[in-house]
């Protein structure tokens, strides 16, 4: 009796109640199917399927390329969006727009759109054609879609951490005599890092996730293009298991990446 | 005191609403596996012109205003909302026959005015794997006898349904322009060019194979094979993408069946024949599903496809008798 005597407790075990609930929908809707990759198949099938070469092949190939797009995109990116935040010029809402344009755009539409425009027959690409470069169907090519589709989860995440990083710390640098570059380096680069990584993370798994793009500007090719999303959808037909087991690497690669990162660093950005 | 009683009585009611929820989620699952929800449960295997405007009635479909006038059965429209009322028919169908699909759904209505057809048109592996693993279809359209014989063995075609429908010969394909000057056969081999082909789990892939083995074995060698391989970049997944890619000229050939090149439009391609001889004879085969809720227009969409309407159309997009 002594738990219903306090008015209110009733409305607030509800409350508690329905957010218990939510939570746990959440969650089983997010890991559930997950859990279900693993039901499906046996231990024994699994090991076997790793064995298959073109599966070791098309993980190692997602790795590599995978990890050369990420790579690419931080080095190039982050002073891209250090430069884009602190200064101010024409059109700089227009390039925000661009920057987020392959976030919406369809990957099947990026991939054509890559390959008319760097295909042998392409705007830029016939030029590569006649100098003997080719682009569309190499590794190449599957590189170049993973930085188009993947390049605004970290531009985006770059540039919202400059923009709240308080300039005072780069001012105060600067006047003790320190070089532009000297400040980013060694003051704003690692007072962002936590959320740079972050937004690395998201990256490299939208990287390896790339699947329409790919098949449409690179081809599918085992051992040079053809990726584990790829080797998924080709396997599904044929040989259930392996799309299963790479299915099931998948998952463990992208939980071990981010499981690592979470504990090797914070997010938390200083404000003045 | 009183704050941990009701926090234990709170811990205790949510893990009962979770148990709820995750019952309720599973019932659900077990309940709608065997069928989707089926407005028109009234499926008659004969279906009759007039029962399509009874079968309008349940509102859950997008049907337009149902009238219970028999006069609207010869004039339904509904073409672009996917439902399962009688009259329509949903066909799970191999890519190939994509450029001849809307011939063949116009050639339906007319034969049957009140029915309509639903292509879904991919990779006959693709579209096996989605059958087995409980995607609706009334009509199945494979490019692959083992892939029938898969679904047979697997008890999904209803008894006495799997005809043949037609066939087809693979042919090499260049495009209009013909970039790498390839004249013969012979010169697929050579350095430098680029192929593309289907992967050998899709039917034209498998045709691919057997069409290369045969030409090595009887004319051209084992290193022309060999080097066939190493210029292959790409395999694809469905037969209208291996044509795309020559069309947009980013490869120098490609192996598709002869009723894409017969009905591209001219000048798009420059096409090299495969001798008969060497050549693989890809039957296609068309069945009625046992899940299927309309099995009567299914029946008379395979009527149609097997009728001669249906076969003439079929051979004016490139495709041979059955």
């Amino acid at each position: 009796m002594t738990s219903s005597s306090a008015p209110g407790n009733i409305p607030r075990a509800f409350t508690l109640a329905a957010a218990a609930v939510l939570v746990a929908a959440v969650i089983l809707y997010l890991a559930l199917p997950i859990i279900a990759l693993f039901l499906r198949t046996t231990p024994e099938q699994f090991l076997d399927s790793l064995a298959n070469p073109e599966v070791r092949s098309a993980l190692i190939l997602s790795l590599t390329t995978s990890v050369i797009s990420l790579f690419v995109i931080i080095l190039v990116g982050t002073p891209f969006a250090y430069v884009h935040c602190r200064h101010q010029y024409p059109g700089k809402v227009l390039v925000d727009t661009i920057i987020d344009l392959p976030l919406v755009l369809p990957p099947a539409v990026a991939g054509l759109a890559l390959l008319v425009l760097y295909g042998r027959m392409g705007l830029l690409g016939q030029y590569a054609n006649m100098l003997g470069i080719p682009i569309a169907f190499t590794t190449l090519a599957v590189i170049m879609a993973q930085v188009f589709v993947a390049s605004p989860f970290y531009l985006r995440q770059a540039k919202s951490l400059f923009d709240q990083l308080d300039p005072a710390y780069e001012q105060t640098a600067r006047t003790l005599g320190a070089s532009p570059a000297r400040v980013f380096a060694t003051v704003v680069v690692p007072l962002t890092a936590g959320g740079l990584v972050s937004g690395a993370v998201m990256t490299f798994g939208r990287a390896l996730g790339e699947f329409g793009a790919t098949i449409m500007f690179a081809g599918n090719l085992p051992g040079v293009t053809q990726t584990m999303p790829l080797a998924v959808y080709v396997s599904m037909a044929g040989d259930f298991n392996a799309g299963i087991t790479i299915s099931i690497l998948l998952v463990i690669i992208s939980f071990a990446i981010m499981i690592a990162v979470r504990l090797l660093a914070k997010t938390e950005v200083p404000h003045a | 005191m009183q704050v941990s009683l009701s926090n234990n009585h709170v811990v205790i009611i949510s893990i009962v609403c979770g148990l709820l929820v995750l019952s309720a989620f599973f019932a659900g699952c077990t309940g709608e596996s065997a069928q989707p929800a089926k407005p028109s449960a009234t499926a008659a295997p004969a279906a009759p012109v007039v029962t399509a405007a009874s079968a309008a009635e349940p509102v859950k479909t997008a049907a337009p205003a149902a009238t219970t006038a028999p006069a609207v059965a010869a004039t339904s429209t509904p073409v672009q909302v996917y439902t399962y009322a009688e009259g329509n028919v949903v066909a799970y169908t191999a890519a190939s026959l994509k450029g001849v699909s809307p011939k063949l759904a116009e050639g339906f209505a007319k034969m049957y005015p009140g029915h309509t057809v639903v292509f879904n048109l991919d990779g006959t592996q693709n579209l096996k794997t989605q059958v087995q693993n409980g995607a609706y279809a009334d009509v199945f359209i494979s490019a692959s006898n083992s892939y029938t014989a898969e679904l047979s063995k697997g008890g999904y075609f209803t008894e006495g349904t799997v005809k043949t429908l037609t066939t087809n010969y693979v042919i090499v394909i260049l495009p209009a322009n013909n970039p790498a000057k390839i004249q013969t056969l012979a010169d697929l081999a050579k350095p430098g060019v680029k192929i593309a082909r289907a992967a050998k789990t899709v039917p034209v892939g498998t045709a691919t194979d057997a069409v290369l083995v045969n030409l090595a074995r009887s004319t051209y060698g084992a290193d022309w094979n060999t080097s066939i391989y190493t210029n292959t970049v790409t395999y694809e997944t469905a037969e209208p993408s291996v044509a795309t890619k020559v069309a947009l000229g980013e490869v120098d050939a490609g192996f598709v069946y002869e009723s894409t090149a017969i009905a591209a439009k001219p000048g798009t391609y420059t096409s090299i024949s495969i001798p008969k001889k060497d050549n693989y004879l890809q039957t296609y085969t068309i069945g009625v599903l046992k899940s299927s809720s309309s099995k009567g227009p299914a029946s008379d969409f395979e009527n149609f496809m097997l009728s001669d309407a249906g076969q003439q159309i079929l051979k004016d997009y490139g495709f041979r008798p059955a």
